[in-house]
Formats: structure tokens, C-alpha cells, sequence
């Protein structure tokens, strides 16, 4: 019996020293991916016309292809390119960071573009007859709109990077899964899967329950 | 001297012509009730005086400064200095619903005209007051029925102590038994001699609250003058056969 549980603490207590790249990867990513999508959000909308031409090219093509090329590209073929290749040689969990921000951003910049398309017109009158320049209409009367709007979007994309974060384990960054399948295949034994998967759902639970919480924060009535 | 003088005011949409040189005056204090069927260009009217929408032509002048001169606009300074003497009240509301209506009142004045917090406040309970909602000042906007938004939207206009009202057809999206108590609110300002324009479709209204209706039709004011007349016995065929069509 103690044996067993002895097991199931040991395969646990291994799995968590994996999630620290996990919480790490995603708390970074959260951070720095929704204001850059929030950039591109604005690019897009510019009247510039090759300003939003350059950021739809990019949101096209990172939505176009997989995630894990992308990481892999940023790792592997980053440093390949001639000339300024040496500048792009990463650790592979900077590498990662790069990849997930890069590919996160182009998500929350359509989520956020979504959200602007929502708010009606009469919200931009209305601020201007009152006498509100352009950047204050956006800071104090669309933005906390579009976020509010935005929230269950959001919400949805960060449930999603958890789970994504698994795609470490493409540049060989130990996480979760990573040292799962290693104990896995060393004790011929499915239980540490089984243990990853409760670890994926507990960490989303946080997150679902967060977001709940902030939906209900930002209700306007 | 009258406080908004508007000459051949003029506003394409594409090809099309919504005002064809229009020209009128309003004086201080004058309450001012536009009519005519919809797309006759009274909105668009309104909305050109507050420089939602850009003229083609023509000159405004308000309190002896050119908003506009022949065509050509003031400086965009300029345009907004004369704009800010205007407040405007929009058909649907445009509360703003992030807001608690206290929020939506002290919002512009507190970040744009940058009075003093406790003058915001005083003013914004003396309104609230004036437009029976002292009650409503910590609630959302969506808690609202629409009568009470629209006289939220009137009460947050008034914040910025405009000398001229624009009313953008204030009554029509409520409910008919909610269009009464925002009139109410309307009349109570026209008796403190507040200058408005106001687009309606509410003739009762128009004949009871105005001193001067305007009829306007194809992007042309047809005729204008005291409600008794235009009421009673007006000058044109057409707007004989409008107010026919409006009033049974």
C-alpha cells in the first residue's frame, strides 16, 4: 500500500517540477501576447494602408500554419538565415517564449478586432460630441468595452495555452507531458499520464474560475 | 445678432444631394421643432451643426465665429472651441455602458474640461435631480428603461453647460407611454429659455414646446415659421399633404 502511494507522490512530485515551466511559459506569454495583439489590432485598422497590409499578411500566416513549426522555425531555423542568423540563436525556452508570443498575439489580435467591431458607432459620436479627443475615446470609452466584449474570447485562447504549453517538448524543454511520457516509458506504467491529465484540468480550473470571476467583474448592470 | 447662422448649407452623400443650400437663423433662446418625412434631411442638418458629418459647402456661423466660411472650415481648434457650445442628444441614447450614469455625466468634464471634483459632482446631482433620476446615479445604463436613458443622455449633455441643445429625433426609439417624460424634460429646459434645435416627429409636441417650426423636405427647408401657422394654415401644398399624412 505505501508502496503504491510512495509511486503515485514520487510520479506527482516529478510531474510539478515540470509545471514550473509550464506556469512560467504561460504567465510570460499572457503578458506580453495581448498587448502586441492589441498592436496588430490597431495596425490592421490603420488607414495606413501598408501598416495594415504588413500585419494582416502576418496574422494570416501564423493562423495558417501549425504552432509547433513555428516553434520549431523559431529554434531551429532562426539561425539558419544567412547573415543575421547568428543574432537569433535562443535557449530553447526563450525560443519557445518567442514562438508562443508570436503566434498568441495574431489570436488576440482577431479576438480584439472582434471586440472593436462590436461597439456601435453612436459610442464614437457620442464621445466626440462631448468633446473627447480620439485617444481618449479609445482609452476611457472603447477599450474597456472591447475587453469586456473580448473577455470569453480571451478566456478561451489562455484555457487553449495551457494545454499548448505541452509543445515544449518539441525544443526538448522539460514540462509536464515531457516528464510524464519519460516515466511512462520507464516504469511501463500509465498512471503518470493519467496524473498529467489531472494537473492540465487543475491548472485549467484556476483559470476557467478566474475568468469567470473577471466576466463577472466587468458585467455592466 | 442671431447665435447660429447657417447659409447655404450644403451636404452630399456620394452623388447624391441630402442638403441642397439651406439657410436659416436660430436667436437665443428660440426652440426650434424640425419636421419632415424621414430622409428630407433633418437629421443630416443637425448633425452637420455639430460637425458629425462634414459640409460640402456653405457657412455656419455660431455666436459670431465661422464654424465654416464658404465652404472652407475653421482651424480644427477653432471647430472644436465652437462645436463644445453645443450639446447633442442622439435617437439612440449612446449612453455609454461601462458606465454607472453618475460615470457617464462626470466622465467629460472631469478628464476633458477638468473642473474641479467637487463643482462635478454638485452640478451632476442638480441634474439628476432636474431629471427626476437622483435615485439612478450608481446604477448601469442596461438597468434602464429607455425614457430614462434618453433623459441620462439629455442630463450628460448638459454637464458641459451648452448654450445650444441638439435633439437628433429624442423620442423616436422609446416606447410611446415613455416618450411623455422626456418631452417633460425638454419643456422644462425650453422654459429656461435654453436654445434648441430639435429634430421630431412628434407634432403635438412640436406645436405645444416650439416657437419656431422648420419643414423640411428633399433637402430643402420648404417653409418655417410659428407653430399656430404651420399648424393651422401653412403656406405650402406639400407640407399641407405631410402634416395630413402625420396627423389623423
Amino acid at each position: 500500500m505505501s508502496g503504491t502511494m510512495g509511486y503515485f507522490w514520487n510520479v506527482t512530485s516529478y510531474l510539478l517540477s515540470g509545471a514550473g515551466a509550464t506556469a512560467l511559459l504561460f504567465f510570460i506569454v499572457i503578458l506580453l501576447s495581448l498587448p502586441l495583439g492589441f498592436c496588430l489590432t490597431l495596425m490592421v485598422r490603420s488607414k495606413f494602408k501598408p501598416l495594415s497590409v504588413v500585419a494582416n499578411s502576418y496574422i494570416y500566416v501564423i493562423r495558417g500554419t501549425p504552432l509547433l513549426l513555428q516553434l520549431l522555425f523559431v529554434y531551429f531555423g532562426l539561425p539558419y538565415i544567412p547573415m543575421i542568423g547568428k543574432y537569433f540563436i535562443f535557449e530553447r525556452f526563450t525560443a519557445a517564449i518567442i514562438g508562443f508570443i508570436l503566434n498568441y498575439a495574431a489570436y488576440f489580435a482577431e479576438i480584439f478586432r472582434g471586440g472593436l467591431l462590436s461597439i456601435d458607432k453612436g459610442q464614437y459620436e457620442a464621445a466626440k460630441v462631448l468633446g473627447f479627443g480620439k485617444f481618449k475615446t479609445q482609452i476611457l470609452i472603447i477599450l474597456p468595452q472591447m475587453f469586456r466584449v473580448a473577455l470569453p474570447s480571451v478566456a478561451n485562447e489562455a484555457v487553449t495555452l495551457v494545454k499548448d504549453t505541452a509543445l515544449l517538448y518539441a525544443v526538448s524543454v522539460p514540462e509536464i507531458l515531457h516528464h510524464a511520457q519519460s516515466v511512462v516509458s520507464r516504469d511501463a506504467n500509465v498512471l503518470a499520464l493519467l496524473i498529467a491529465a489531472v494537473i492540465y484540468l487543475i491548472l485549467n480550473l484556476i483559470l476557467t474560475v478566474f475568468f469567470k470571476w473577471l466576466e463577472r467583474k466587468a458585467n455592466f448592470d | 445678432m442671431p447665435l447660429i447662422d447657417v447659409s447655404k448649407m450644403k451636404k452630399k452623400f456620394g452623388s447624391l444631394e441630402v442638403l441642397k443650400e439651406i439657410s436659416f437663423q436660430v436667436e437665443k433662446g428660440d426652440v426650434i421643432a424640425v419636421i419632415g418625412s424621414s430622409g428630407s434631411g433633418k437629421s443630416t442638418m443637425l448633425r452637420c451643426l455639430i460637425d458629425l458629418e462634414t459640409m460640402n459647402g456653405g457657412s455656419v456661423m455660431v455666436k459670431n465665429e465661422y464654424l465654416i466660411q464658404n465652404g472652407v472650415y475653421a482651424k480644427s481648434a477653432d471647430v472644436k472651441k465652437i462645436t463644445s457650445q453645443m450639446g447633442m442628444v442622439f435617437q439612440h441614447f449612446n449612453l455609454f455602458p461601462h458606465l454607472t450614469v453618475k460615470e457617464n455625466l462626470c466622465l467629460a468634464p472631469r478628464s476633458i474640461l477638468k473642473e474641479e471634483k467637487s463643482k462635478i459632482e454638485a452640478h451632476c446631482k442638480e441634474l439628476l435631480e432636474k431629471i427626476g433620476l437622483s435615485d439612478k446615479a450608481m446604477e448601469y445604463p442596461s438597468r434602464l428603461s429607455g425614457g430614462q436613458k434618453q433623459r441620462v443622455a439629455i442630463a450628460r449633455a448638459l454637464m458641459a453647460r451648452p448654450e445650444i441643445m441638439l435633439f437628433d429625433e429624442p423620442t423616436s426609439a422609446l416606447d410611446p407611454e415613455l416618450t411623455g417624460e422626456v418631452l417633460d424634460v425638454i419643456k422644462k429646459l425650453a422654459k429656461e429659455n435654453m436654445t434648441m434645435i430639435i429634430v421630431t416627429h412628434e407634432m403635438s409636441f412640436a406645436r405645444d414646446a416650439a416657437n419656431k417650426v422648420m419643414f423640411m423636405d428633399g433637402g430643402k427647408i420648404l417653409e418655417e415659421n410659428t407653430p399656430e401657422i404651420i399648424f393651422k394654415n401653412p403656406t405650402c401644398q406639400r407640407t399641407r399633404e405631410f402634416l395630413n399624412s402625420v396627423i389623423r
